[in-house]
């Protein structure tokens, strides 16, 4: 027989139910409650950071300690309440080791770190300040987690993490995309997208969850360059609920489209209007809603040609573009389309396109910032979203949306990249067809590696946007072979050959590929033998081309030749400043072979007795021929680089040039006058020049017309053979 | 941030039209590339209009022509309708006449072949050794042979020996003359017991008064009646008459009896009386000695009674009886006919030549008998003797002029050295080319020695007169010629 | 262009030339009925010749307007022009028999001697003078652009100073002028986004240096900063606008580099890059300053060479054609 304390009779307590005291303030709650939970029912708040309402409490913060009479204080919000539990929740001892933990976790923390800076909200901090436990007396971490740069949409400070799974449990029970994790352990434990790649290069679909989740920086929405874009009378804004009744927004998180409010707008464009013009430097994308819009290049298809000298003085102050018509290139037939950043192809001969709803264009200016590659004319009232990269990003990683321009791109597209290589030409339409079922579309996030030097070959990929380097890996180090862009198709070597990558490939900024997978390539050229043919050709010259120049790089350079970048140069114009008179008899022919500019400048930096004159080198790795928007400069298997007529003056080439060998030059040229439509109108175009070896005069019209024998056009490798072999020797 | 220096920044530094630009060293190259030619032009174009051409000039004018610098048009004449005025030969022959070098020459060259004008201030008239050398270098004739030497280059290069000295010639003169001894001293004589003889005592120019030291006034006034012609040798006919008239120093004058020899070589002829025979022809000579005696006989009629003379027997002779009485008539003859032998054998034969008697022409001596008391015996008839014509030369070298007056200065012997020695009047004392040469020679510190010196060109004595065009004034400003 | 011995074949050339030419002129001038002359025959041929060498001389300045046609490389016709022009002069006084004949004629004998003689001198000049310059100006630029790079210089200098003394009250110029006119003004707007550059090369080519980075900022109080100041507006401010001035303290190199050793010792550290940077562009300047004036001698010659050989030319053609006239 117990007995019981006369207290306790005093009121039964119903059957589920639990009455604890909580502060000296009797509480009754459900049994199974949690500690915490039954303080907050009652108003009395416990602080915590690792415990979210809508999330399983995992307690690792340890903030929301209290005192529950047992041997040591326990975290409430995993700790069940108990019948006659007395729990407190402020007593000396347990602000003290609130103080402590505090200090700890923020000795651990960068402060401010970047939501402190941007919203001062940052929940850690603020408990601290409040709790007065900043800053911290203890010492700081030195392991440091780094950040992670790679995603669009939301930037990752692990140092900010204090790990308190919040982001990892709201994407998994939240948004069930089980892309985040931890890893690690001690200090450099942390979260991880997938398997600890970049968050940018993960499955996260930027859905946003796990930055809304993050009580500190370590999660943050990433402002981009114009977080807004302008809002007025043909332009409208949109509450996220607006959007989400879009069909093409299905699935996107709520929460982001709130956090990215004003990066997407919906625009109205009356017949006629320019949606956006080539050569502009934009930072939005658009997605076509109804109406139908016309694509095309402005700019005319001409060459910078010259008459060679017989022109008047004022003549030649002024550079004329000639039709093309009038001297052919040699291969200059290779690309019968013109690549341009939206879901088709220009044609050469004729570069207009037609865009209809559905259709996405602007996606390359918009996540690599280059220049819009063609102009936009609406042709009929066209309504349309114009969004910013990061709502961009993640309407690309919504799986519907994908779904659905995949669908146009085959639709539309496809069959053109397919036929603008020059063997697939020949192939029958069925086989198309199977292809375009067949072909997998692939994304790869910049610097992510395609396929790797030794690899099995296992597939030939059709570039369809952005730039894929090739490069091979000698004992010196890395050896860029080419720089592929859209149009461009790479792996038939491996496949053709002994099935193993010989070349590395990786992605160099947002590249989309076309993937033929193995079966498909080898069906294809056993149907076709002409595709085969050409494959080989093709196949062969490359690697002759990167074997001979592989071996070029075998001796070691010494430190200026170096440094001035000689080695990467193919052909280097150099004055002999023992012979120069410096009386610019080159740079006059240079200007005289080319309407009156000059192509090179008889300045830059001096090696030996030699001065490297600024002018095209021909580099192994072309660094110019990165993000040219409309891939008009290229390299000829004589693997000089020319600028093809159809460049668009964005200037990206003459910038990306280390050298300052390709300069932007004023032409005047006809375009189509807008106002009175059929007649041409004078106006000046900028189009980018570098030095073509004068192609059409057989020799370097410098070299040619140095009257001191000063001038040559040179391999350094030759050339300066002897120097750097005493170079070596040294 | 040490600055760096790299291609790019320092090509982005320049201006990609610089070379465009111009430069004040371009602009100064550009606009005196420009002005300088203009100038030029403007300078010239400004002589073309003043009508100065003497900018073309090629060269100054010849002292002669000197006045003619500004006139280019004076010989420059523009044909019509043609560009070029080109000075022709018309241009010369306005003036000068210029007759041909011989008849028989090959070719006939224009003047300026010889006579290069613009060539400086020097004298027109010396016309290169090449000029000449031109033809003479190697000789040829129209017609008839040469009678000159084919290959002369030069007076030093091909030019032959005189004429006169050459092999096998020798002085065509007759009278006996030994230089070698008139030229030492010599045993009493008129003037004095020791006489030297200068080579001007006897050789002067014609030009210059005869030296009179040995002349004898009584011959000079006489007057003679041999004729020039028996005594020089005729002069030469294809002599070239030189343009100017002789100053009469070039050559000397041929020596007169009266003027040099006269006063040593006395021609008395009997010891009756101290005056001489005249120097003339035999039967000068005959008639005066006739006179004379028949004179000297009316005066001393005694004289006819002649007294035998052993010392003057004669071999061969039958003795004459010891007196004999002559009649007047016979003793003239007999004076007569012994001075005469004594002229004939010594004094006339000491320097004339005699015709041999079979050569000579027989001439008849009358005498005349009208005299008073004459008796008609007949006498003996002697025959004159026939005196050879002296055939002296006068002008040695007829192609060449030489002038003794240009050689005053030298003594005669530094040249004619061989008239120390001379003894035959055969010899020609004429020095050599080599004597000539060693003064007239090519070089600075040499005589003129071109062709010109000694030769002339143009025949003058063929002259035809030119008409004169020109006025002074119109030269003088240089609108002379049309 | 260097006399150096690829020239061996013209020299040959030419000096046969000249030979073949003398022993003629010699037979002709001893034979000719009236001497040398420009009128004769040969006289007239050698006249022809070295006239056509002059006009071929000249045609060099014509070929050099239209360098891109592909009639001989340039410097073929520039050993032409060198060796022929030479050879012009003796030709022309065998033309003429070493008479120099009338007024015309003097002065195209003039005009010839010292077109001639001003060309040796050129040609002499243009074989040391670019040694010179290669060893005495490493920092050359274009002639044409040494003041405004000069500007460029300045303005570095400005913002060096700036950056150690603060504001020294001097006008910026307006941004235009450092810019080029290539172009790039396009770009300025979004070098920022521009694609990053993900190869070694660039590097290694110092492309990364080409994005001119601004000083950084260490402000010197007052009085530390005070000599740095002086000497800048006293000193290198006026030498680097007038270099060409006299008297100027830093035109002389020992000058320069005492008067900075003795900045050094009087400014703290921190100021020291400065300093050097400071040091750096007055010898750039300094050497730009050498290089106008070495230059200057390079072509200055032509201002004489030229016009004298234009206006033979015209005044050979005119005595050409006078000659034969008269």
């Amino acid at each position: 027989m117990l007995e019981f304390a006369p207290s306790m009779t005093t009121a039964a307590t119903p059957p589920g139910m639990i009455d604890i005291t909580v502060d000296g303030r009797a509480v009754r709650v459900l049994a199974g409650t949690s500690v915490f939970d039954a303080a907050r029912m009652n108003g009395i708040n416990i602080p915590t950071l690792c415990h979210l309402q809508s999330q399983t409490p995992v307690g690792v913060c340890r903030l929301c300690v209290v005192d529950t009479g047992a041997r040591v204080l326990s975290a409430s919000c995993v700790r069940p309440v108990e019948p006659g539990m007395k729990v407190v929740t402020n007593s000396e001892k347990v602000l003290s080791a609130r103080k402590t933990l505090l200090e700890l976790m923020m000795s651990d923390h960068p402060s401010p770190c970047a939501r402190q800076q941007n919203s001062g909200d940052c929940e850690l901090e603020t408990l601290a300040k409040a709790a007065g436990a900043s800053p911290p007396r203890f010492a700081k971490r030195t392991v440091a987690r780094g950040k992670d740069d790679s995603s669009l949409a939301i930037a990752v400070d692990h140092d900010a993490c204090i790990l308190c799974d919040r982001c990892i449990r709201g994407c998994d029970e939240i948004k069930s995309n089980f892309v985040l994790g931890r890893m690690g352990k001690g200090y450099s434990a942390g979260i991880a997208f997938d398997l600890n790649s970049p968050m940018g290069d993960s499955t996260c679909i930027s859905c946003g969850e796990c930055m809304v989740s993050c009580p500190t920086g370590a999660l943050t929405n990433k402002s981009v360059v114009g977080t807004a874009i302008a809002v007025g009378p043909d332009a409208q804004g949109f509450e996220a609920e607006d959007l989400l009744q879009i069909p093409v927004f299905k699935g996107v998180s709520g929460t982001f489209l709130e956090l990215n409010r004003g990066a997407i707008v919906k625009r109205r464009f009356r017949k006629g209007d320019v949606i956006c013009r080539e050569g502009e430097f934009g930072s939005t994308a658009f997605y076509i809603l109804e109406g139908k819009a016309k694509v095309s290049i402005s700019t005319p298809i001409a060459h910078v040609k010259t008459q060679g000298g017989a022109k008047g003085f004022f003549k030649r102050l002024t550079s004329t573009l000639v039709a093309r018509e009038e001297d052919k290139r040699e291969e200059e037939t290779r690309d019968r389309t013109i690549p341009i950043d939206a879901s088709v192809d220009l044609s050469y001969g004729n570069p207009v396109a037609e865009l209809s709803p559905g259709d996405l264009f602007g996606e390359m200016t918009c996540m690599n910032f280059y220049p819009r590659s063609a102009t936009v004319i609406a042709e009929s009232d066209v309504v349309a979203f114009e969004m910013l990269r990061n709502v961009l990003d993640i309407m690309l990683k919504n799986k519907s949306f994908r779904a659905q321009l995949d669908q146009t791109y085959r639709r539309r597209a496809l069959e053109n990249h397919l036929r603008g290589v020059p063997m697939f030409a020949d192939l029958s339409p069925d086989f198309i067809e199977h292809l375009k079922e067949s072909v997998e579309l692939q994304r790869f996030a910049p610097g992510q590696s395609i396929a790797r030097q030794g690899d099995p070959a296992d597939s030939f990929y059709l570039v369809r946007i952005g730039f894929v380097k090739i490069s091979e890996n000698y004992p010196g180090g890395e050896m860029v072979l080419a720089y592929l862009s859209r149009g461009d198709y790479f792996g038939e070597i491996g496949l053709l050959g002994g099935g193993v990558r010989t070349a590395t490939c990786t992605a160099l900024d947002h590249v989309e590929l076309v993937r033929i997978s193995g079966d498909d390539f080898r069906q294809m050229i056993e149907r076709f033998p002409s595709v085969r043919k050409g494959l080989e050709a093709v196949a062969a010259e490359r690697h002759a081309a990167n074997q001979q120049r592989m071996q070029m790089v075998q001796n070691v350079p010494i430190e200026q030749f170096l440094s001035q970048g000689l080695m990467e140069a193919q052909s280097l114009l150099i004055l002999d400043l023992e012979n120069c008179t410096r009386c610019d008899a080159c740079v006059n022919a240079c200007a005289d072979a080319h309407d009156g500019i000059t192509r090179l400048v008889r300045d830059g930096l001096r090696f030996d007795q030699y001065l490297v004159a600024t002018s095209c080198r021909q580099c192994r790795d072309p660094l110019c021929m990165v993000g040219c928007p409309v891939g008009s400069i290229r390299r000829r298997n004589s693997l000089e680089v020319i600028i093809e007529d159809w460049c668009i003056g964005c200037g990206l080439c003459a910038q990306n040039c280390p050298y300052g060998n390709i300069n932007l030059h004023p032409f005047e040229v006809l375009v189509d006058d807008p106002e009175r439509i059929g007649r041409k109108k004078a106006a000046i175009k900028q189009k980018a020049t570098s030095c073509d070896l004068c192609t059409h005069l057989k020799e370097p019209s410098c070299v040619y017309a140095c009257p001191h024998d000063a001038a040559h056009r040179v391999d350094p490798k030759t050339f300066f053979a002897d120097m750097l072999g005493q170079g070596t020797a040294k | 941030m040490a600055r760096t220096r790299t291609t790019k920044k320092l090509a982005q530094r320049i201006d990609l039209n610089y070379f465009k630009r111009s430069t004040p060293l371009k602009r100064a190259k550009f606009w005196l590339s420009l002005l300088l030619p203009l100038l030029a032009l403007v300078w010239i174009a400004w002589r073309g209009f003043s009508g100065d051409h003497r900018v073309y000039s090629s060269g100054r004018m010849s002292e002669a022509h000197a006045i003619l610098e500004k006139g280019c048009a004076t010989c420059h004449v523009q044909q019509a309708s043609a560009f070029s005025a080109k000075a022709a030969d018309s241009a010369c022959l306005a003036c000068h006449d210029g007759p041909i070098h011989h008849a028989s020459q090959t070719k006939s060259l224009e003047c300026s072949a010889c006579h290069m004008e613009h060539r400086g201030r020097v004298n027109i008239k010396a016309a290169s050794n090449q000029s000449c050398a031109g033809c003479h270098a190697d000789l040829k004739a129209a017609s008839g042979r040469l009678r000159f030497a084919t290959h002369i280059h030069s007076f030093e290069d091909g030019h032959p020996q005189f004429a006169a000295l050459r092999e096998g010639a020798s002085d065509p003169g007759t009278m006996k003359i030994n230089h070698a001894i008139h030229m030492k001293p010599i045993r009493q004589g008129p003037t004095g017991p020791i006489v030297n003889l200068e080579c001007d005592n006897c050789h002067r120019p014609s030009a210059a008064p005869a030296d009179l030291t040995y002349a004898d006034s009584k011959y000079r006034a006489a007057a003679v009646s041999y004729k020039e012609s028996e005594e020089f040798l005729p002069a030469h006919t294809e002599t070239l008459t030189p343009p100017h008239p002789r100053t009469g120093r070039e050559l000397m004058a041929p020596v007169k009896f009266a003027n040099a020899c006269a006063s040593c070589h006395l021609l008395t002829f009997d010891k009756r009386f101290d005056e001489g025979v005249p120097h003339d022809k035999p039967e000068i000579v005959h008639a005066f000695l006739v006179k004379k005696f028949r004179e000297y006989i009316a005066a001393h009629a005694s004289e006819v009674r002649v007294m035998r003379e052993p010392s003057r027997d004669l071999t061969g002779k039958p003795p004459p009886p010891e007196v004999r009485i002559l009649t007047p008539a016979q003793w003239v003859v007999e004076r007569t006919a012994e001075a005469e032998e004594l002229l004939a054998r010594k004094t006339c034969k000491q320097c004339h030549t005699f015709v041999p008697l079979e050569k000579s022409s027989r001439r008849k001596i009358e005498i005349s008998s009208s005299q008073p008391g004459a008796t008609g015996i007949s006498s003996v008839q002697p025959e004159l003797p026939d005196i050879a014509p002296a055939n002296i030369t006068l002008q040695w070298m007829p192609h060449a002029k030489f002038d003794h007056g240009a050689h005053t200065g030298f003594t005669c012997v530094s040249c004619h050295e061989k008239a120390l020695t001379s003894t035959e009047s055969s010899d020609v004392l004429l020095p050599g080319i080599a004597t000539c040469q060693t003064c007239h020679a090519p070089g600075p510190d040499h005589a003129e020695s071109r062709c010109f010196e000694c030769h002339t060109y143009h025949d003058w004595s063929k002259r035809k007169e030119v008409k004169p065009t020109f006025t002074l004034p119109a030269l003088r400003t240089g609108k002379g010629g049309n | 262009m260097r006399m150096d011995r690829t020239h061996r074949g013209w020299a040959f050339a030419s000096l046969t030339i000249l030979a073949i030419s003398t022993v003629i002129y010699v037979f002709y001038a001893l034979h000719s009925r009236q001497g040398p002359r420009g009128g004769s025959t040969i006289g007239l041929i050698f006249g022809v010749i070295g006239f056509a060498f002059m006009i071929f001389a000249a045609l060099l300045g014509a070929r050099k307007r239209v360098p891109t046609w592909r009639i001989g490389r340039a410097q073929d016709w520039m050993r032409g022009h060198l060796w022929l022009g030479f050879l012009a002069l003796p030709l022309i006084l065998f033309h003429g028999g070493f008479h120099f004949g009338g007024t015309l004629t003097r002065v195209l004998m003039l005009l010839l001697v010292i077109t001639v003689l001003s060309g040796v001198f050129g040609a002499a000049l243009q074989h040391y003078v670019p040694r010179v310059m290669t060893a005495e100006v490493p920092l050359e630029t274009i002639y044409d652009e040494i003041d405004h790079v000069r500007s460029l210089l300045r303005e570095e200098a400005d913002r060096a100073v700036e950056s150690v003394c603060g504001p020294v009250g001097l006008a910026k110029p307006s941004n235009a002028e450092v810019q080029r006119a290539g172009g790039f003004t396009a770009l300025r707007t979004m070098a920022a986004s521009a694609v990053p550059l993900r190869t070694s090369a660039a590097v290694s080519a110092g492309a990364s240096a080409a994005v001119a980075a601004a000083p950084e900022i260490i402000l010197l109080t007052e009085e530390e900063s005070a000599p740095l100041r002086r000497f800048y507006l006293q000193e290198i401010r006026p030498f680097l606008e007038h270099p060409e001035r006299h008297g100027q303290h830093l035109s002389d190199a020992q000058n320069a580099a005492s008067a900075f050793a003795g900045l050094r010792t009087l400014l703290p550290a921190a100021a020291h890059a400065t300093l050097d940077d400071l040091e750096d562009i007055c010898d750039e300047a300094r050497q730009l300053q050498r290089q106008s004036r070495l230059h200057r001698w390079l072509h200055g010659w032509l201002l004489l060479h030229i016009p004298l050989s234009l206006a033979l030319i015209l005044l050979g053609a005119i005595h050409a054609v006078m000659a034969l006239r008269f």
